[in-house]
């Protein structure tokens, strides 16, 4: 299997990243009762920079991975566990990256995001890498729609858990120190929310391109199977906790624990299902 | 009670009742109705507006949608036209009034290729439909490229095989029926390629379609019902003849005559008149929510320029909050 070196690396970028990210949130924490300020701040955007190339490098490398395996098996990673685990590392780890660049705000919560990147990555090296076989029914435009506007929902979703996971361990005095340079938690609040926001457009957005896709696939928009039953759930709660935060005063520690709430539920929707359903969607391929 | 009606929904248990779902939909439409009217928080605001409008035309549709849907799987053969006989497991909505019978279309040959190891890959249906001049027109379907006629679609499925014509002649060598006997599903059941007919005060009369497909199991191929043969072996009684297209065999009463080789194909139908203005409502809907949203951010700066951290931040001018944020 040619891509696994360039999927080793792609990880092993992500790994350094992550460790480059907890060092530098570890010295700003630390620098924090330095009188040095312009040392703190230099050696910072110098950690910053570091950490985004790492990332950048590991998205790089999982497109090399990605395309390689493509060219090999001759169909895009649609269909096993394997392939899907990679693909979401590329698709979240792009977007987070993306992120990091433009809004400073949220480089801090790399030491939230990037572990639970690590999680998934731990998976796909424990899988064997098996090669899969492209369904006839996978030859569709709209499934490219489905996935490309998941892809999105994750990622938002995962922005917005990292916030929302600043915001729990700011609880405990250790992390409150560290995370002292964030702005107040209403304000992390507030745009982890928005985050969900664009993230419920996107999973609102990825059950509509399923559902043409699937009347054309399976002559059905909608069938209740395992991972439709559990994305439509997932979408009911994003969209509860949206309205539950936009109507109600929901304090802000339940409003980070619903978000990553949402990101649990979807995570173990498209991560989870597999364990008891070998396709995407068991029974119509 | 929707998250516990679609939990109880899950995975398509067949005692489930459609009341949970149905009930939980009548409670959020009425919800949904009384929010419009009542809450100037969602009427005031277009895109919030369009966005709940669009929610409860969605439970409209669905709901309109299975009064009036159609369900069900047809066989047919190849070189012969649709109609309502062949449909088989049919399920409808109370206020179903499509015009089925005005479905006209002739299944011509097909192809699916498999990969090794039988692993299927493109079926295409070859089909004649009606072209709107008094003659007909070829089409190519299968797999996501469903047949879409008067409304009704028709999905090729995995089930497909072969069908030997056969016709049963009196003592005197005239044609008294001609028909096909369905063999089961190839090349899932390539191992019994069998299947019985009882003639009218007759005994049973039990086939064996002995076929050759060039099928290779480690190797590509390509099923084309045009270039395979089959031999029939037909047993009444103990009594082993094999056939060949175009001979026969005496029996009790008169004689079957082996016509020729010819395929089926079995089609999924399906058939809701809401789809296109579910499809569309529900584009409007997501379309309201992100007005919503665009407006509500562009008008609600985080204020990230003059956002500081705890009290004693000491390090407020490092990377993260010297940039301004516009999310």
């Amino acid at each position: 299997m040619t891509e696994l070196p360039w999927l080793y690396a792609g990880v092993t970028a992500y790994a350094l990243a992550a460790l480059t990210a907890m060092v530098g949130v570890g010295r700003l924490g630390a620098m924090a009762t330095s009188p040095s300020l312009s040392v703190a701040s230099d050696s910072q955007r110098n950690n910053e920079r570091l950490v985004l190339s790492l990332m950048a490098a590991g998205v790089v490398l999982l497109v090399i991975t990605l395309a390689e395996r493509w060219m090999r098996i001759g169909h895009g990673p649609f269909v096993n566990l394997f392939e899907l685990l990679i693909s979401q590392l590329f698709s979240l780890g792009l977007v987070y990256t993306v992120a990091y660049w433009r809004i400073p705000v949220l480089r801090t919560t790399a030491v939230v995001v990037l572990p639970l990147m690590g999680v998934l990555a731990i998976w796909v090296l424990a899988l064997e890498p098996s090669d899969s076989v492209f369904p006839p029914t996978y030859h569709n435009p709209w499934l490219w729609a489905h996935v490309g506007f998941g892809k999105f929902f994750l990622a938002f979703c995962l922005v917005g858990t990292g916030l929302a996971g600043v915001i729990l361990l700011r609880g405990s005095a250790f992390f409150s120190n560290l995370f002292r340079h964030l702005p107040d938690n209403v304000i992390l609040d507030k745009l982890a929310w928005r985050f969900m926001l664009l993230a419920l457009v996107f999973d609102s957005l990825m059950l509509t391109a399923g559902g043409i896709w699937a009347q054309d696939a399976w002559g059905r928009y909608w069938a209740w199977d395992a991972l439709e039953t559990s994305s439509f759930l997932n979408w009911l709660l994003l969209g509860g906790s949206i309205h539950a935060r936009t109507t109600y005063n929901v304090p802000l520690r339940l409003g980070a624990i619903l978000i990553i709430s949402v990101f649990v539920f979807a995570f173990i929707t498209y991560f989870g299902t597999p364990f008891y359903s070998q396709a995407a969607h068991k029974g119509v391929i | 009670m929707l998250a516990v009606g679609a939990a109880l929904s899950y995975d398509n248990p067949a005692d489930t009742s459609i009341w949970v779902l149905v009930v939980p939909m009548l409670l959020l439409a009425i919800n949904l109705v009384a929010a419009i009217i009542s809450n100037p928080r969602i009427n005031r605001r277009g895109g919030l507006l369009v966005f709940h409008i669009g929610l409860l035309s969605i439970v409209l549709l669905v709901a309109i949608g299975r009064l009036t849907y159609m369900e069900g799987h047809v066989e047919i053969i190849s070189g012969s036209e649709l109609s309502r006989d062949l449909l088989s497991e049919v399920r409808s909505g109370p206020l179903h009034d499509g015009a089925f019978d005005d479905v006209k279309f002739v299944q011509g040959p097909y192809t699916v290729e498999y990969r090794p190891q039988m692993m299927r890959g493109l079926t295409h249906s070859y089909v004649a439909i009606p072209d709107g001049q008094g003659g007909w027109s070829e089409a190519v379907v299968g797999d996501d490229r469903p047949l879409v006629l008067e409304g009704y679609r028709f999905y090729t499925t995995f089930n497909k095989g072969f069908a030997p014509i056969l016709s049963w002649l009196d003592e005197d060598g005239q044609v008294i029926e001609t028909g096909a006997i369905h063999m089961p599903s190839y090349p899932l059941f390539d191992f019994k390629q069998s299947n019985s007919w009882t003639p009218q005060g007759g005994d049973e009369i039990k086939f064996w379609l002995q076929l050759e497909t060039g099928l290779k199991v480690e190797e590509a191929w390509v099923l084309d019902g045009r270039n395979a043969t089959g031999t029939l072996v037909v047993n009444v009684a103990g009594n082993r003849t094999e056939l060949q297209p175009g001979q026969s065999v005496k029996m009790a009463g008169g004689s079957l005559r082996y016509e020729r080789l010819t395929t089926w194909m079995g089609y999924k139908l399906f058939y809701d008149p809401t789809l296109q203005w579910l499809f569309m409502a529900a584009f409007i809907t997501i379309a309201g929510l992100g007005v919503h949203f665009w407006r509500k951010i562009s008008a609600e700066p985080l204020g990230l320029d003059n956002a500081s951290g705890s009290k004693n931040n000491r390090a407020k001018d490092s990377v993260a909050t010297s940039n301004s944020v516009a999310v």
